[in-house]
């Protein structure tokens, strides 16, 4: 069933990280998604819209350039405005500026909406795993 | 005006200039006669240019962090505390992602934020919104010459104002901050941009400041093979020559694997010079720099300086003019003011160590300095023969053919064909050398690396083999081999 389901995936914000949005788009079509990915540079707006287009079933945003706080701050409003009251929101990478304390970063960023917060290092894997589970796919992967 | 390698005439360049003056309020503080009094005011004991010499003739390597936060007086705060406490021999001010876009507007409220926060909120120093007195106020902060470090595939108006503001040397050029940095640039635009850069660098040189100029090697510092950065560097060298600048400052990404690294070092001043050369460009300065490790890092702070410790080593024993060091924080991101001093220290000890010795000449190293030798020859002659002599023009057909092509690359003008992966030593090599213009001889060269680490590890060379490799490092090991 999973090729039934789109994931929007994209690099947020002015962050130009190209190679783990290359191996996340790979890793999710190995696992039989379908991908839309909007790649580097990616606003918000796209990240909405590219949603709308495939009704996807969940949006994974990246960043690794330590403006994510900033960058994130609105879009699960922009989403509900949008009418995806209900798509899931994933968000990764190196959020903040320096070395902080996760559970605080990923308080910040579940605040903001997300529903599941990655820290630096997550390999694909696991949050595939994750949405497998969140999507009730779980059994067909075992 | 149409792309061509040929020096800006100066109403060309004047006329050009109130534009990019006039796209940000801090543009109206540059005064170009003023600023060329200021850095003779200054004088050498601020000039990378001066440092840079040095640095070659006694053989030393300079260890040079990347340091950059949203607050003025924090970026004054860190760059002492890296030079004192850190021991830095010359420092940058790393430019915040948003100015790297042009995007002057979010890099403001960026500040204000970072100022209510009462922490840096930007991963850089947004150098455009402070202006030209609050640079000065930076680089008179420290007692060694400082650069601005960027990603700006448009930095017209980034240098006009860090150069009035007494940096003394700009990294970037119109490949090398277009093609891993941005997705929509066309190479036309960021190559006429970079000529304008270079160009205003050569009118400081005509007045008697000289502006180092670095080109940034690693590209997506992700397994490009020593033979297109080489050849990035070198069109880049061509091109800022042509614009009258006479110091320039090649670099390299460390790939891991000793022998090719210390080849690739040896190899990249004397290519540029010979094409230089070979170009009509007399008595343009060359050094080089090599950046340590610019893939992913192991999370673990020991294993980190380990790897610090490799890429230390690494420049020293080839040579390197200069290294960019990497810190224990590496995989988290930005890193905070002591762990960005730990690095440069764990960097300083080992260039220090090491700096009585060198590789001797082994049959491996030669045949390495003959590879790199062949396939960078290879790709800038096609280059200049595509653009019938101008290696501008020559530059966007190359791109367009993926006679150059970077792995790996955000850009939609980069072919981005080409993969690469490691050979049983770790070297990294080309799995798919897609339209490379290599000759028989190099393709298998390739071909039979690659397939001596498909026998030992008993599987087909492939993209598994490509993702295995980019993320070995992070977890403790050169190559990626199957678990």
């Amino acid at each position: 069933m999973t090729e039934e389901k789109t994931v929007v995936l994209g690099v947020i914000g002015a962050d130009v990280h190209a190679v783990g949005n290359r191996i996340l788009a790979y890793a999710l079509a190995q696992a039989g998604f379908k991908v839309a990915n909007i790649g580097v540079l990616a606003t918000r707006e796209e990240f909405i819209n590219a949603a709308l287009e495939t009704d996807a079933a969940a949006i994974w945003v990246s960043s690794l350039y330590g403006h994510g706080e900033l960058d994130c701050r609105g879009l699960r409003d922009q989403a509900a405005e949008a009418g995806l009251e209900r798509i899931l929101m994933y968000v990764g990478g190196n959020l903040v500026v320096g070395k902080q304390d996760w559970a605080g970063v990923e308080k910040r960023f579940k605040d903001m909406g997300f529903d599941r917060v990655y820290p630096p290092g997550t390999m694909p894997g696991r949050a595939i795993a994750d949405l497998m589970r969140d999507l009730g796919l779980v059994n067909e992967v075992d | 005006m149409e792309l061509k390698n040929q020096k800006w005439p100066a109403d060309e360049f004047f006329s050009r200039r109130r534009e990019v003056l006039a796209a940000w309020p801090t543009g109206r503080e540059v005064d170009l006669d003023e600023a060329v009094a200021y850095h003779r005011r200054a004088g050498a004991g601020r000039s990378m240019a001066a440092l840079l010499d040095q640095a070659r003739t006694s053989g030393r390597t300079l260890a040079q962090p990347r340091a950059g936060v949203a607050l003025l007086l924090d970026q004054i705060e860190l760059l002492r505390y890296l030079a004192a406490e850190g021991e830095a021999d010359c420092l940058p001010a790393t430019i915040d992602s948003y100015t790297r876009q042009n995007r002057y507007a979010e890099a403001q409220a960026g500040i204000e934020e970072s100022r209510a926060a009462g922490r840096s909120m930007l991963n850089g120093f947004p150098a455009v919104n402070y202006g030209v007195a609050a640079c000065r106020r930076v680089v008179e902060a420290v007692d060694v010459p400082v650069q601005v470090r960027h990603g700006t595939p448009d930095a017209r108006l980034l240098a006009e104002i860090t150069l009035a503001g007494g940096f003394t040397s700009f990294e970037g050029g119109g490949i090398s901050y277009n093609i891993p940095y941005a997705k929509d640039v066309p190479l036309e635009k960021s190559i006429a941009d970079w000529q304008y850069v270079d160009r205003l660098a050569g009118w400081y040189l005509e007045h008697g400041v000289t502006i180092n100029r670095e080109f940034f090697g690693p590209l997506t510092g992700t397994l490009v093979p020593p033979g297109i950065s080489h050849a990035v560097g070198v069109i880049e060298a061509l091109l800022a020559a042509e614009q009258g600048v006479k110091n320039v400052t090649l670099g390299y990404g460390q790939c891991g694997n000793l022998i090719q690294d210390v080849a690739a070092m040896l190899t990249l001043p004397r290519l540029a010079e010979d094409y230089l050369e070979r170009c009509g460009y007399r008595g343009v300065t060359v050094t080089t720099v090599l950046h340590q490790w610019m893939g992913g890092f192991p999370a673990d702070e020991s294993k980190a300086f380990g790897v610090i410790a490799w890429g230390a080593a690494t420049a020293a024993l080839a040579g390197a003019d200069k290294v960019i060091v990497k810190t224990p924080h590496e995989a988290v991101g930005v890193p905070g003011k002591e762990a960005n001093a730990a690095g440069i220290k764990a960097t300083k000890q080992v260039l220090n160590m090491l700096r009585d010795q060198f590789m001797p000449p082994t049959p491996e190293l030669t045949e390495e300095i003959a590879v790199i030798r062949a396939e960078t020859t290879a790709i800038v002659d096609k280059t200049l023969d595509l653009g019938d002599g101008d290696v501008a023009l020559g530059t966007v057909r190359a791109f367009k053919a993926g006679v150059i092509d970077v792995p790996f690359a955000p850009s939609r003008f980069n072919a981005g064909r080409l993969l690469p992966a490691r050979d049983n030593r770790g070297a990294v090599r080309l799995l798919e050398p897609a339209n490379l213009p290599f000759d028989r001889a190099l393709l298998d060269f390739h071909r039979e690396r690659l397939a001596e680490r498909g026998r030992v590890e008993n599987r087909e060379p492939g993209f598994q083999m490509v993702i295995d490799d980019i993320y070995a490092i992070g977890k403790g090991m050169l190559v990626g081999r199957p678990r």
